[in-house]
């Protein structure tokens, strides 16, 4: 007989039924994709470096022999610290080097690049489907991510290699992730080409003779007696343990933990949807409950004969949800991967057990909410649920009294009569909200003039990104000083009146107690101490004096009062602690010198942009006409303030697209809520629709009350959404801030346009669109269904 | 005398499982301004879906019905709707309301949405107070609708029906979920309506309903086979006895 009874139900309550088996396979999937980008963000970077087989140690080498060990490759293979080496040959180019077959340049930049062939590599690099790339067809070329982004290149391609009068026609295959050096902030290019035509270059002797390089990578058991090895070696372009290498990742990283916060919005909103059309089910059945009661069926049995049903829908639904899982988990998590290669190593079997986690909570919720059938008597058969006891006050308005047209009462009255159904329609709809909200805020703020000061930059009228004078400096060819005389004299010449300077970086070995790290340090010469932010202290007040950021005391166990002992110019001073601040650079590792001291340019390791303030103080118009000029003056990039946060940072473009990303997942989620619910109501009302159409009220004020209530819970969400926005974009970003730069005082710059109309509109358009349309069904239910209702 | 409703030749189809049902075939009636009609036979003989389709709710297959000189297969589904809310009144078997609504909102709902009238909604309220106390429901205005009993309800579904003057009522089995004692209220608070002139059209199966009405249809197998004209002068009892009578002549 049960069997029966299920058989009926399923095919009688086809609609709710299909709309519970909808938000399961909603769950399910949100459910699984979301807890698979989690481990796969949180595992992320180690993962990637050890997918990639990036070793303990990396040195990038210049001026070697073809093929030859020579002083670099001895000590490495050779040393009692290195268990193991490996190196992969490449040809260093230009952007003069890398043209479209007309002759121009496929991208100016001037950081490094090199060219490689895929037999001769010693790392793992992956295609943009995280496959790793074993062999390149002759004639083919993959670049990297950045260089192919900024190039805006397309598959299909076709770009040459012009290197000392060899030419190679080359078809572009396709982008690649480089472990090492790919992040943005390393900003280095790289290609990879098939081994016969990299031969090809090969036989040019000019190429062999200049262009020749080594990147090595080494396993050791003790970084700084390994460095200590290398001190003396020449012709050492960079070299830097992993841990360096992940920094470089931080940006990255920091997005990804975004798509974390996502995921957890999504599995709250999807148990919060499950709860909800559950217990809204169960509510539905009372009268067969009662009946079933009546006829003395025992509650035990009534309870399982749903939940045999619950198990059912839930089971086929998670089985869905797992397919669709991957898919989705997939293009959410790619926006913020084309860098990296952010998997799940054990994702199939995680998404199964997501998937059938979200069963068994269905099971306790349906085990829940059957416990209320304990509670309902047969009378509820009777009496539309509602004993003489337990009679609840459901008119809330009066429509007497009201001022309101028939259908804003009629979805006023409702949602105040049921405040827990309509409840958790807002708080779904907040939520959404607040993740667009959070997101928009977070890219808002990546992108303002405010954010400058977490570089511990003083802000600019102009930066222009010379990179040939400032690798002058690095090296020692000339000093700060004369590099900005220069530019100054370069600026006057070009009619434009200002002040020249630079930040240095310069990695100083510092030390307290038996503590000991290597610590980037800011320095301008041009600026004080004082003109800087700091969240705790005073600012240096002289050469004695320094600020470290909170990661970078932690590193060494420093606090303020502290004196720590920093090595400058073979010198072994003592500095006194006294301030701590916030600041992005080197993934929030880092400290502040004052101004007076001198610092030999062999410890420089970096530096920013050079900064420029126009003594006129330019307007808004004028400033940019100026930062196309010093473009073209100085051939590199120039920036305003924004622009500089943005190339240092390299995020305000991945933010702006996850943002947008995660926008259109909510419109989505939105839609499909208001459809679903929306339908659950109508089959819920059924009854009263028709009535109201047989006491005559229209059509269209049952379809506007229906679309209304969800226009009006929409609307509360939004200021709801608004007003809660910064406090939660603080709850949930300034950890990821915290976690990633130990940064606490984020400046949140909020886009009001964003938060107050363009998001909110967004949401409730697509409330609008998925109610209304759904509320068109209720022409489908006649007046004389009066007579049909149960 | 005025007919307010005219029936001709109507026929009403369901097509259940690719199989044709003829629930009316060839109904022709009319009732007259004022009259109180009753519209009996057993079950399945197609009673309900005569007023249902006479009143515009339910598509005819075939035939003319006119009210009170329109043609309800020429009226738009909005017409339809706005003859409904004006025009005519319905009081359903079981008493449905709206829940969210109060029991005063529920009775007013049809004359807030219509514009027959341009009553400020406290007068309308007012009204329907006024109505309420004639039909001695006037208590429970305040109430939700789950607080008042069955036949407390029908009287308040009458109220409803009442609120924008209709020139007709139509009345599904008004009794059919009602004790005696209720049942003889409601009727009683029909008939009063009837005699101070509102015309209704009220489906029955109960002969003591009937025999308050002032015309009997007798509809069987989807054709009017009779009917029977009462004479409200006469005893109740009497006319019950009569009505009997003559169903039983009709077969009932």
């Amino acid at each position: 007989m049960y069997l029966s009874i299920l058989k009926k139900d399923l095919k009688r309550k086809k609609t709710m039924n299909c709309i519970l088996l909808l938000f399961v396979i909603l769950s399910a999937m949100f459910a699984a994709s979301s807890i698979n980008n989690i481990v796969a963000v949180l595992t992320g970077r180690d993962s990637y470096f050890d997918k990639a087989g990036v070793k303990d140690y990396f040195i990038i080498s210049r001026g070697e022999k073809l093929g030859e060990d020579g002083e670099l490759y001895s000590i490495l293979k050779n040393s009692s610290v290195v268990t193991d080496v490996a190196r992969e040959e490449c040809l260093y180019v230009t952007d003069s080097n890398i043209r479209y077959p007309d002759g121009s340049k496929v991208c100016e930049y001037t950081n490094a690049s090199d060219i490689n062939s895929i037999d001769r590599v010693a790392l793992n690099y992956f295609d943009k489907d995280n496959n790793v790339i074993k062999s390149i067809e002759k004639g083919k070329i993959y670049t990297n991510v950045g260089f192919f982004k900024e190039a805006n290149l397309s598959e299909g391609d076709r770009i040459n290699v012009e290197m000392d009068g060899t030419v190679l026609e080359l078809e572009v295959a396709g982008s690649f992730k480089d472990a090492p050096l790919g992040s943005d902030m390393m900003g280095v290019k790289r290609f990879l080409i098939n081994d016969d035509d990299y031969k090809t270059l090969l036989a040019n002797e000019k190429i062999t003779s200049n262009s020749i390089g080594y990147l090595y990578y080494a396993d050791t058991t003790d970084i700084q007696e390994l460095e200590k090895e290398l001190a003396d070696v020449d012709g050492i372009y960079f070299k830097g343990d992993k841990d360096l290498l992940k920094t470089t990742y931080f940006m990255d990283l920091a997005v990804a933990a975004m798509i974390l916060v996502l995921s957890i919005f999504l599995v709250v909103i999807s148990f919060v949807v499950l709860r909800f059309t559950i217990g809204f089910t169960i509510a539905e059945e009372f009268r067969e409950i009662g009946v079933m009661k009546a006829i003395g069926i025992k509650n035990i049995s009534i309870r399982a004969l749903y939940l045999v049903k619950y198990f059912g829908i839930s089971l086929i639904g998670a089985l869905i949800g797992f397919v669709l899982s991957k898919p989705f988990g997939d293009m959410l998590i790619s926006s913020v991967s084309s860098n990296m290669v952010l998997e799940n190593e054990s994702r199939t079997l995680m998404s199964f057990i997501c998937s059938m986690a979200v069963v068994v909570i269905i099971m306790l919720f349906g085990w829940r909410c059957t416990g209320k059938i304990k509670k309902l008597s047969p009378i509820d058969a009777v009496r539309n649920g509602q004993t003489g006891e337990r009679f609840r006050k459901r008119s809330i308005m009066s429509l007497s009294k009201s001022r309101l047209g028939t259908a804003p009462f009629l979805a006023a009255n409702d949602i105040l009569s049921s405040p827990r159904r309509y409840s958790i329609i807002t708080i779904i709809f907040t939520l959404c909200m607040l993740l667009v909200m959070i997101l928009s805020t977070t890219s808002n703020s990546m992108n303002s003039a405010e954010m400058v000061t977490l570089l511990s930059v003083k802000p600019s009228d102009a930066y222009v990104a010379y990179s040939s004078a400032q690798f002058d400096i690095l090296n020692g060819r000339k000093t700060e000083q004369e590099a900005e005389d220069e530019i100054i004299q370069k600026l006057k010449e070009n009619g434009m009146i200002g002040d020249v300077r630079i930040e240095l970086m310069a990695l100083i070995n510092a030390s307290l107690g038996d503590r000991q790290k290597k610590i980037t340090f800011q320095y301008c010469s041009k600026t004080n101490a004082s003109d800087y932010e700091y969240t705790e202290g005073s600012a240096p007040q002289n050469r004695y004096e320094i600020a470290l950021t909170e990661p970078a005391a932690k590193s060494i166990g420093a606090k303020i009062g502290d004196k720590v002992t920093l090595d400058i110019g073979g010198q072994r001073e003592e500095y006194l602690v006294t301030a701590l601040y916030d600041s992005f650079t080197q993934g929030g590792e880092c400290g502040r010198l004052h101004q007076d001291v001198e610092i030999p340019s062999q410890q420089y390791a970096g530096a920013y942009s050079f900064q420029i303030d126009f003594d006129d103080d330019p307007d808004e118009e004028e400033l940019n006409r100026r930062i196309d000029k010093l473009a073209d003056i100085f051939e590199c990039k120039a920036f305003d303030s924004v622009g500089f946060l943005n190339d240092c940072t390299g995020v305000a473009d991945t933010l702006k697209d996850v943002k947008n990303l995660i926008l259109i997942i909510s419109v989505i989620v939105i839609i499909m809520i208001s459809v679903l619910m929306e339908r659950s109501f109508i089959s819920k009302e059924t009854g009263e629709i028709a009535l109201q159409k047989a006491i005559g009220i229209p059509s269209w004020t049952i379809i506007l009350t229906h679309t209304l209530r969800f226009i009006i819970v929409s609307i509360l969400s939004a200021i709801l959404a608004a007003a809660l926005s910064i406090p939660f974009t603080r709850i949930s970003m300034t950890p990821i801030y915290q976690g990633v730069f130990g940064i606490k005082n984020v400046p949140y710059v909020m886009n009001i346009a964003e938060i107050f109309i363009i998001i909110p509109l967004a949401v409730i358009l697509a409330t609008v669109a998925g109610a209304f349309f759904t509320a068109l069904y209720t022409k489908t239910i006649k007046a004389q269904d009066t007579a049909n209702i149960e | 005398m005025e007919k307010i409703l005219e029936v001709k030749d109507l026929c009403k189809t369901y097509i259940v499982n690719k199989r044709q049902n003829n629930v009316l075939r060839n109904v022709s009636f009319h009732i007259n301004r004022g009259e109180m009609v009753a519209v009996m036979g057993p079950s399945g003989s197609g009673k309900s879906t005569l007023l249902y389709t006479v009143s515009g709710m339910d598509k005819m297959t075939a035939g003319d019905v006119s009210f009170c000189g329109r043609e309800l297969a020429k009226q738009s589904e909005n017409e339809l709707a706005k003859m409904r809310l004006d025009d005519m009144g319905f009081i359903f078997q079981q008493m449905y309301m709206m829940k969210n609504l109060s029991v005063l909102d529920n009775i007013i709902l049809p004359a807030v949405k219509s514009k027959k009238s341009s009553e400020s909604r406290s007068q309308t309220a007012q009204r329907a107070r006024e109505l309420m106390k004639k039909l001695g429901i006037e208590e429970i205005a305040d109430n939700d609708i789950n607080e008042v009993s069955g036949g407390q309800l029908q009287r308040a579904c009458i109220a409803r029906s009442m609120i924008n003057s209709p020139d007709m009522i139509f009345a599904d089995e008004p009794t059919g979920a009602l004790n005696r004692t209720s049942s003889e209220e409601v009727m009683e608070q029909l008939v009063g309506l009837n005699e101070e002139g509102t015309t209704i059209m009220c489906v029955t199966h109960d002969s003591k309903v009937a025999a308050k009405c002032t015309r009997v249809l007798f509809i069987d197998d989807g054709n009017i086979k009779g009917e029977f004209s009462l004479d409200r002068s006469t005893p109740l009892r009497e006319r019950e006895r009569n009505l009997n009578n003559w169903l039983m002549e009709m077969g009932w």
